[in-house]
């Protein structure tokens, strides 16, 4: 089974929400969306899901015409950001309420519902309504309810991105583990995070300004962006992105900077080209660049720095929690090897490092 | 201030007010049990005591002898408030719904303008439409009869319940109709089993609030019904005559008081029960 | 500015149950400080606290050496940051960060080159001819800042999760706004979040908060490097820090079989019933070679990708614990080794940090 979006188009006031969106879902694989705040992820969502007007472009389910259905037809369950549950239904009757709209068997209904509760992690909540609930549970009472009518498209809109840092970590994990678990459905979920996008995903789909602007396995996105938007998208902090020119000797940029080429820019023309560089990569205490901090930044268990440097902005991501003053200097090492070079002119890759040994 | 203070003057205030809310009615019960004679000769208060109690009051409600019919004009109001209540909530709920949920457009009247637009009958004071509404009655042979009477009272009503259910249509997200409706339901469908079901309250409050407003509505009943059909506000005033009958008033008043008191009592039992409560999200 | 002190500070919303269970408590002058706990933990309470709009059950409230429990809010000098922007809507920029000084009186060439210091400050300077009406969220708070900030007279500025209902892209650019205002203007700032982050990037030193108490107070790296009990070292750090029980043995502690090399005396010589927990934080544990003195065999279990890193799942006879792995390094399959660095080790008695290595 698989769900095809062919030419799929939204223009609200000149504005492109949507364009030519063509991909295709297959059963049983988990497709991870990912890119910034309007990027079109939704309204993708939303136009698989029927709820979307005005679209342009068509969807079919295997080969026949999916988007003549009225979203009531279309066997497709959704988990919103917003924890949408029905208020004055208790937990069962959530989890129960698709069941009953195609009118199950009682026994089949509280057998399947009983199962769902266990798998969540929330025995014992059937009596309970959405409103006495934590917003963690909550969610997990929303995605219960989507599992549990075993439709054939499920579709998650950035479903964790209300939740508190911890139960964020904590959710991720058990959505993994049973959305693994569902290998007969096709199912999407959109986020902004790049870990979660390469921690849930068997393929990734990078969208940007309502276009998609890459889509394979989560090694081929992350290890060869398809371009400079690209790097910025699935890397947090986004890759920091330099001028400068490749020559018989190395890499030139700006402020006197220079360091050696690396083997896998060798086939390269001289000429000039965009040098990109993650984060993470960068050395401490090398003495290819030196910054002033601009700005420190701790997030899990990691310390970002922004630097301010001659060739430009860097980001430098660091492991624990370090505390830079404003202004400190910092000096980093560029290894040449984790360079990404981009075309000076479209922004597209045109050489990257060799994939890590995972 | 302390503690103990405050708690005192909470209590007073809270008693004080209660007295001046509750002796008209305590008024109006002794008052209802008294004669003529009980009546003029002075402020009396406890039965038995400072004057004999009598059923006179009562009595002329049901025929008596200086009385009317009370039973015909009460059904008649309980017919055409409840009537004209329930349509209007119907309609009004629909009418709410669509102007919460769907965009409409007529020129450049847009969902805002419709809403006020219904807002504004209420603004109007009732006097102005005494006038075309007898004539249109009149043309359509519906004078003096109970269905005429209805009619008004649904355009009286509705702007009422259109008014407090579009708010709470907008505080009900949208999602959750989409939700209904990607797990099986028609638009409809979501209307019934769903956003219903979540309105209750609004629902409840709209319909006291119509009940009320039709029930105690003197100057339409007044102006467009006579002989043939009359309600309890016009039906008590005809009880007056020369001598004014204060005791059949008080017994007029207590029993039209009635209906209005026993739908209260019965709705705030149901919201303190919390299930109202917990629809609330 | 002023040194808040808090002596035997406690306050019960209803008889018998502490919202915030009394202590002492201290913030210099000039320091940011972080209040950081899940809801219900008493850092609201604290800030109302301080601010004046809660009457402490129990304790006093001291600014310098003024003891301002029974002063209400307006004369504490107190600026506060609420979660929702709360600014005049129809006055514009200028005006809405001029109000505070023209209620003081002050002179107009005054007012005029204080706002236009604070503006800069915020980066908002290119916005004061416009209404309040038309900015962003994040702009409307940089104003609630704002207004805290041009006064002279501030003890303190309190901010009760400013960044709530802040888009999460523009929640970056305004933690660093906050950051530098802070830098700049160096008054005593103390901030409530749930967020981890928020706190560890802004603060100089952080309160954990649980319950009503304050769990550790430390700079964000001691807080990350030595938590103090076990929910501290869950709450701070993504994933949180491995917990292993030991098991004693003849010759000191072990996981499951293996003994481990390097263990403190102060450890080896607490009481015998109490049950020692291992703390390590997933980034410090390393897998290496078999011949490592002190390796440990292990099972790795699953790896996830993360994208720059990978978090593996391992077993180490019995007990699970994660590992952070680069990208680039190789993660063995089946059977492994780890190598567990001494001074990263960290050992928990009663839930209670006894000793780091």
């Amino acid at each position: 089974m698989s769900l095809e979006t062919i030419d799929l188009t939204l223009m609200c006031e000149a504005v492109p929400h949507l364009q030519d969106i063509n991909a295709v879902f297959e059963r049983g694989r988990l497709t991870a969306v990912i890119g910034r705040t309007l990027a079109g992820k939704t309204t993708l969502l939303r136009s698989i899901a029927g709820l979307q007007e005005r679209i342009e472009g068509r969807l079919e389910l295997d080969g026949r015409n999916f988007s003549a259905l009225p979203p009531w037809k279309r066997d497709v369950a959704m988990v919103y950001q917003q924890f949408i549950n029905y208020p004055h239904l208790n937990v069962y009757e959530n989890i129960a309420f698709p069941l009953r709209r195609k009118h199950q068997a009682d026994d089949v209904i509280r057998r399947k519902v009983e199962q769902i509760l266990t798998m969540v992690g929330l025995s014992g909540f059937e009596t309970r309504k959405p409103s006495e609930l934590s917003g963690g549970q909550q969610q997990r009472v929303a995605l219960a309810r989507a599992l549990c009518r075993e439709a054939d498209i499920l579709l998650l809109d950035e479903p964790l991105v209300n939740l508190d840092y911890k139960l964020r970590e904590q959710l991720r994990e058990e959505f993994r583990d049973l959305l693994v678990a569902r290998t007969d459905a096709i199912v999407i979920y959109t986020t902004t995070e790049p870990a979660e996008a390469m921690l849930l995903g068997d393929r990734v789909v990078v969208m940007h300004e309502g276009r998609i602007l890459q889509a394979g396995s989560p090694a081929e996105v992350f290890d060869r962006p398809v371009s400079e938007v690209v790097a910025g998208i699935v890397n947090d902090p986004p890759m920091s992105l330099f001028p400068g020119a490749l020559d018989g000797r190395g890499i030139a940029l700006e402020g006197g900077i220079s360091i050696e080429a690396a083997p896998h820019m060798a086939g390269l023309p001289p000429g000039r080209y965009r040098f990109g560089i993650r984060a993470g990569e960068l050395r401490m205490d090398g003495n290819t660049l030196r910054g002033r901090v601009v700005f420190t930044e701790v997030s899990g268990s990691e310390t970002s720095l922004y630097l301010e440097t001659p060739c430009g902005a860097l980001a430098v991501q660091r492991e624990g929690v370090h505390v830079y003053p404003h202004g400190a200097l910092v000096h980093v090492g560029l290894p040449a090897h984790r360079v990404f070079v981009f075309d000076s002119g479209t922004g597209a890759l045109v050489a990257a490092p060799l994939a890590g040994a995972n | 201030m302390t503690g103990n203070l405050y708690r005192i003057l909470k209590y007073a205030a809270v008693v004080l007010w209660s007295v001046f809310v509750v002796t008209p009615f305590l008024w109006a019960l002794t008052t209802s049990f008294k004669t003529i004679n009980g009546v003029t000769g002075g402020a009396t208060y406890i039965p038995w005591l400072q004057y004999k109690p009598s059923l006179d009051g009562w009595h002329n409600l049901f025929g008596g002898s200086s009385g009317i019919d009370i039973v015909h004009p009460y059904i008649n109001s309980i017919i055409v408030t409840a009537s004209a209540s329930l349509i209007s909530i119907v309609l009004g709920t629909l009418a709410a719904y669509g102007l919460s949920r769907f965009d409409y457009r007529v020129g450049i009247v847009k969902n805002g303008d419709l809403v006020f637009f219904f807002i504004s009958q209420r603004i109007m004071p009732p006097v102005v439409l005494a006038i075309p509404f007898f004539l249109m009655l009149q043309w359509l042979h519906l004078l003096d009869t109970r269905l005429g009477l209805v009619l008004v009272y649904i355009v009286l009503l509705l702007p009422i319940a259109v008014w407090i259910m579009v708010d709470f249509f907008n505080n009900i997200p949208r999602q959750i109709n989409e939700m209904a409706m990607l797990d099986g339901c028609t638009p409809l469908g979501a209307f019934v089993r769903v956003i219903l079901p979540n309105s209750l309250p609004g629902i409840i409050v709209a319909g006291m609030f119509c009940l009320v407003f039709g029930w105690n509505d003197f100057f339409f009943a007044f102006t467009l019904t006579f002989t043939n059909v009359q309600l309890l506000p016009t039906a008590i005033v005809s009880l007056n005559s020369s001598v004014t009958p204060w005791w059949s008033l008080s017994a007029a008043a207590l029993i039209s008081v009635a209906p209005l008191v026993l739908v209260a009592f019965l709705v705030e039992r149901f919201l303190s029960r919390g299930t109202l409560a917990g629809a609330i999200r | 500015m002023a040194r808040i002190h808090l002596s035997r500070i406690g306050h019960a919303y209803t008889e018998g149950a502490y919202a915030l269970a009394p202590s002492d408590i201290t913030f210099d002058d000039g320091g940011t400080y972080a209040l950081l706990g899940p809801s219900g933990c008493g850092k609201t309470t604290m800030l109302n606290i301080i601010s004046g709009l809660v009457k402490a059950s129990e304790g006093s409230v001291w600014f310098d050496d003024a003891d301002v429990t029974g002063i209400s809010t307006a004369n504490r000098n107190i600026a506060q940051v609420f979660q929702f922007p709360v600014i005049y809507q129809s006055k514009t920029v200028f005006e809405n960060l001029a109000f505070p000084l023209r209620c003081r009186n002050w002179g107009r060439e005054r007012i005029r080159a204080r706002v236009v210091q604070v503006a800069d400050i915020l980066g908002l300077t290119a916005r004061l001819g416009r209404s309040a009406r038309s900015l962003t969220a994040d702009e409307k708070q940089l104003i609630s800042l704002g207004r805290g900030l041009v006064r002279d007279d501030v003890a303190a500025i309190l901010m009760d999760e400013p960044l709530t209902v802040i888009d999460p892209q523009m929640k970056f650019e305004l933690r660093r706004k906050i950051k530098q205002a802070n830098e700049q203007t160096r008054l005593t700032v103390i901030y409530v979040t749930h967020d981890q982050n928020e706190a560890m990037s802004i603060a100089d030193e952080v309160l954990v908060m649980e319950q009503g108490r304050v769990v550790q107070r430390d700079t964000p790296s001691r807080l990350f490097e030595s938590p103090v009990n076990t929910y501290v070292g869950n709450f701070i750090g993504s994933p949180g820090m491995n917990f292993i029980p030991l098991r004693r043995h003849e010759t000191g502690l072990a996981i499951g079989r293996h003994l481990l090399p390097a263990v403190p005396v102060e450890v080896l010589a607490c009481a015998s019933d109490q049950a020692v927990t291992l703390g390590v934080r997933p980034e410090h544990i390393c897998f290496c070679r078999q011949e490592q003195p002190g390796a440990l065999p292990v099972s790795v279990l699953a790896k996830h990708d993360h994208g720059r890193i990978f978090i593996v799942d391992i077993d180490i006879d019995g007990s699970p614990a994660k590992v952070k792995v680069a990208r680039e390094q190789g993660i063995p399959p089946g059977r492994a080794w780890v190598a567990l660095p001494a001074d990263r080790l960290r050992f928990y008695a009663a839930d209670r940090l006894i000793a780091s290595a």
